[in-house]
């Protein structure tokens, strides 16, 4: 048996690690009608796309990647404090966070 | 089997199982508790990849402010009885699972592809970017000077953030009449 793949890391097993959990926040958003796990699962996604980034910055020796972490950090808690404002918006009106809600909104 | 690699398959492993709780759970403080183990998971996984820092700024920002913030959103909320947690339909959900498992093996068979391609420059780590205080120190040197204009609208952007998220916080929800 081929013990090479188990015993030595490489950049390939950090790429698989970050495509799976990519995906499974993409089935979240997919599965789930909750706004706030269906936001739980973008932060998923963005996490999975920053692991990528720092993979290959490390096995490429450039920091440029780390630099991309920090703005996709920020953008993503940016983006999270108006998902969240706009699920409060939501239940305020329907007493519910269902995604299907969002279709009444308008303007 | 080394150290290094008995870390790594660990971490895959708990970061993979909380990711997936995340979706599972039907109960939204339990997704929330699992987004943050995975954080947590995440911030290791970039520890074994010597950014010190980043893991650093992982663990405050998303395993502490984020987090933070989801789990006093669904304090706010009664959502004791999460009605029809998941998309109702049976072939819909499959149609959509199947199509999720065919991007996963796109991606990864993609990724086994040209791993092959990308020279021997990545099959092995001999380039370091610094240990310890270097990279943060480099990290800033080139925070502040090559990508200056991007952190000054990053600040722009954090700004227009937090007045959007309270004047949408304090709106009444949409334009209807109530």
């Amino acid at each position: 048996m081929n013990t090479e793949f188990i015993t030595n890391i490489g950049l390939t097993h950090y790429l698989v690690l970050a495509a799976l959990l990519f995906v499974i926040g993409m089935a979240g958003v997919l599965v789930r009608r909750n706004v706030i796990v269906l936001l739980m699962s973008i932060e998923l996604m963005l996490n999975s796309v920053n692991l990528t980034f720092v993979a290959f910055s490390k096995y490429l020796g450039i920091l440029d990647g780390h630099i991309m972490v920090f703005f996709v950090m920020t953008i993503a808690a940016a983006e999270a404090a108006v998902g969240l404002a706009l699920a409060v918006s939501i239940f305020k009106r329907f007493n519910e966070v269902n995604i299907r809600f969002f279709e009444h909104l308008k303007g | 089997m080394t150290a290094d690699a008995f870390l790594f398959w660990f971490l895959a492993f708990v970061t993979l199982a909380s990711g997936l709780s995340v979706i599972l759970m039907s109960n939204p403080i339990y997704s929330a508790l699992c987004l943050a183990m995975t954080m947590v998971g995440i911030s290791a996984l970039f520890v074994t990849l010597n950014a010190f820092f980043i893991a650093g700024v992982q663990l405050i920002v998303y395993a502490g402010a984020v987090m933070v913030l989801f789990t006093m959103v669904i304090m706010l909320f009664d959502l004791k009885k999460d009605v029809q947690a998941f998309t109702k339909g049976k072939f819909t959900g499959a149609v959509k699972i199947a199509s999720v498992g065919l991007l996963a093996g796109l991606v990864v068979g993609a990724i086994a592809m040209s791993v092959s391609l990308m020279g021997e420059k990545t099959t092995d780590n001999p380039v370091m970017v610094g240990t310890g205080m270097e990279t943060t120190k480099a990290l800033g040197n080139i925070l502040f000077s090559k990508y200056i204009f991007g952190f000054e609208a990053l600040g722009v952007l954090l700004l227009v953030i937090a007045v959007g998220a309270v004047a949408l916080a304090r709106s009444k929800g949409g334009t209807h009449e109530h």
